[in-house]
């Protein structure tokens, strides 16, 4: 014990060790490997360079993908996390607070499958709840949400935000439960009412979880592909994939394994891009350092 | 005791939400309980005949998809994973913390780079690689790999809550002669009860839920886990039987929800601890 490099020291570390370095940090670098590769997974790879990376510009299935991504990640700032925020705040306080919290909350012990059946049935055509709300209150319309472009991204925010803004509201609480109550009520003895106390006490010193709160969420809008494969498929015609559902297209049903691999890492080159801030937080020095 | 107006509309507007939120879990409940022939014919607000539906429902999804064959790959895969994942972790994390060797740092950081990156990059890899040491479409395959990408979160539950416990007790076994591997059983291991839990939820709840990795490494019945088999009772092109598909999600959802209820109050910790790392 005395000794640091005790060889048991190590023989403790090594079965996590092992198991993360050959299955997952080999394979990242691997992947990096093939993506530059124009390679079906089973003849020889052939080596193309940037070819992968450079013909992204002139996909059209790409360019499309890449702005539905835009679009899932602009409307998960708007809904899941705006509205996460303005749940958790407005409904502080009200009675029957904690069984609204936990109905918000239900979505996140279901899978991203189960929820995606659940909005598949919602916005199904012909037997879907939101078609029959819609002719209960005189419009008859039969709206097809999930083939028409863009709707069928918009019903898949829609689910999504269903699911996400549970968890963001339980972030933004556990935010809110830090902020000393001296500075509320001294707010409140000055007059102020919900509004301005929100906007010049509450906002401001929810900062730091605001922080962890965007970037989660724009992670996992990055990451989402259970819901999108299991309303849509990604389609009609792949116009409502985005980068997650494009690199598994690509690779698994089209078989271009060496343009999937490119696309995986630009898809991890924007994830960690975004997170960079959450990584520097979790990775500060005297956090690791004791 | 009146109330204030402003307070009358905030109640009702979180009472809209509240019920646009449990629509779609009512609706969906409801549905698992009609027959086929009940549901096209019905409204969706209208309530079944019979409620013993749900039961040929159920008959159904077992027959024709197989979904107990698959509940049970899922279970396997789901305690086998989280199960390797907190052994291999906290022991690492014990080390990290306590026993230092050098490098331990490095090491840490290799380990828990692991959750920087999207599943996306390990998928094409760890596709060839366990076709070429046929590892394709074996269960060990699979408890495998999900056993390594539960370990980055893993490591770090344990190594902060391994910070926390006070270096008195350690000296003191020290003292008694305690070699590391008595010091890891009989003093740490012991009181990790709290990480364990927070770990074996979010950890459990993923490999349960996960789809991606169920569907690219494997194909047989024997091996598949459970969200593909539930994923494959419903698509865009059509021939969905909605009330068994819905029997199906109620199924699949089942452990994940009593997990969450019994193991409740570690999900707030686990929280804390993603948001500040302690």
């Amino acid at each position: 014990m005395n000794n640091r490099n005790h060889f048991i020291n190590y023989l403790f570390i090594l079965p996590a060790f092992l198991l993360v370095v050959i299955l997952l940090l080999i394979p990242m670098l691997q992947n990096i490997y093939y993506s530059f590769f124009n390679w079906d997974g089973i003849k020889e790879p052939i080596y193309i360079g940037l070819k992968n990376y450079l013909s992204i510009f002139t996909d059209v299935n790409f360019l499309i993908s890449l702005r539905n991504t835009i679009i899932w990640v602009g409307f998960t700032l708007i809904f899941p996390v705006m509205g996460g925020l303005l749940v958790a705040v407005f409904m502080r306080g009200l009675k029957f607070e904690n069984f609204f919290k936990s109905i918000f909350f239900i979505p996140i012990t279901i899978s991203f499958v189960a929820t995606g059946i659940i909005w598949t049935y919602m916005f199904s055509r012909e037997m879907g709840v939101i078609n029959s709300l819609l002719n209960l209150i005189g419009l008859n319309i039969k709206i097809s949400w999930l083939t028409k472009v863009p709707l069928n991204t918009f019903a898949l925010l829609i689910g999504w935000t269903w699911q996400q803004l549970g968890i963001n509201m339980v972030l933004f609480l556990m935010g809110l439960a830090t902020i000393p109550s001296e500075q509320t009520e001294a707010a409140m003895i000055d007059g102020a009412n919900k509004w301005q106390m929100f906007i010049h006490i509450t906002f401001p010193m929810l900062r730091p979880i605001t922080t962890v709160v965007i970037t989660m969420a724009m992670v996992n809008s990055f990451k989402a592909f259970d819901i999108i494969y299991v309303m849509t498929r990604g389609g009609p015609y792949r116009s409502s994939e985005t980068l997650a559902v494009t690199m598994f297209r690509e690779t698994f049903t089209i078989f271009n394994m060496g343009y999937g691999a490119a696309i995986a890492v630009i898809l991890s080159i924007i994830v960690i891009a975004v997170s960079s801030i959450y990584i520097k937080r979790m990775t500060q020095k005297d956090l690791l350092y004791y | 005791m009146k109330v204030k107006p402003t307070k009358f509309v905030l109640y009702f507007i979180v009472i809209i939400l509240v019920l646009i939120w449990l629509l779609p879990v009512w609706t969906s409940f409801l549905t698992a309980f009609k027959s086929p022939e009940e549901f096209i014919s019905q409204k969706f607000y209208q309530f079944p005949q019979k409620l013993l539906s749900i039961i040929e429902n159920l008959k159904n999804t077992f027959g024709i998809y197989k979904l107990h064959e698959h509940l049970l790959n899922s279970f396997i895969y789901a305690v086998a994973g989280a199960g390797i994942a907190i052994i291999t972790a906290s022991m690492a994390g014990f080390s990290i913390i306590r026993l230092k060797p050098k490098f331990n740092f490095p090491i840490f950081l290799i380990i828990y780079s692991g959750t920087l990156f999207p599943f996306q990059m390990y998928l094409i890899p760890v596709y060839k690689l366990f076709n070429t040491i046929g590892l394709y479409d074996t269960r060990l395959g699979m408890i495998l790999i999900y056993s390594a990408m539960c370990i980055p979160f893993s490591l770090f539950v344990y190594r902060g809550f391994y910070t926390t416990i006070p270096k008195e007790i350690e000296e003191a076994a020290k003292l008694d002669g305690c070699g590391p591997l008595k010091l890891y059983t009989y003093i740490f291991l012991p009181q990790s009860i709290a990480p364990t839990a927070v770990v074996a939820l979010f950890q459990m709840t993923w490999i349960w839920n996960d789809l991606l990795f169920g569907m690219v490494l494997t194909r047989s019945q024997n091996t598949r886990p459970i969200m593909v088999a539930l994923a494959s009772m419903s698509g865009p092109s059509g021939g969905t039987i909605i009330p068994y598909a819905m029997a199906g999600v109620i199924l699949t959802s089942i452990p994940t929800i009593l997990l969450f209820i019994l193991l409740r109050r570690y999900f707030i910790s686990g929280m804390k601890l993603s948001v500040s790392g302690e």
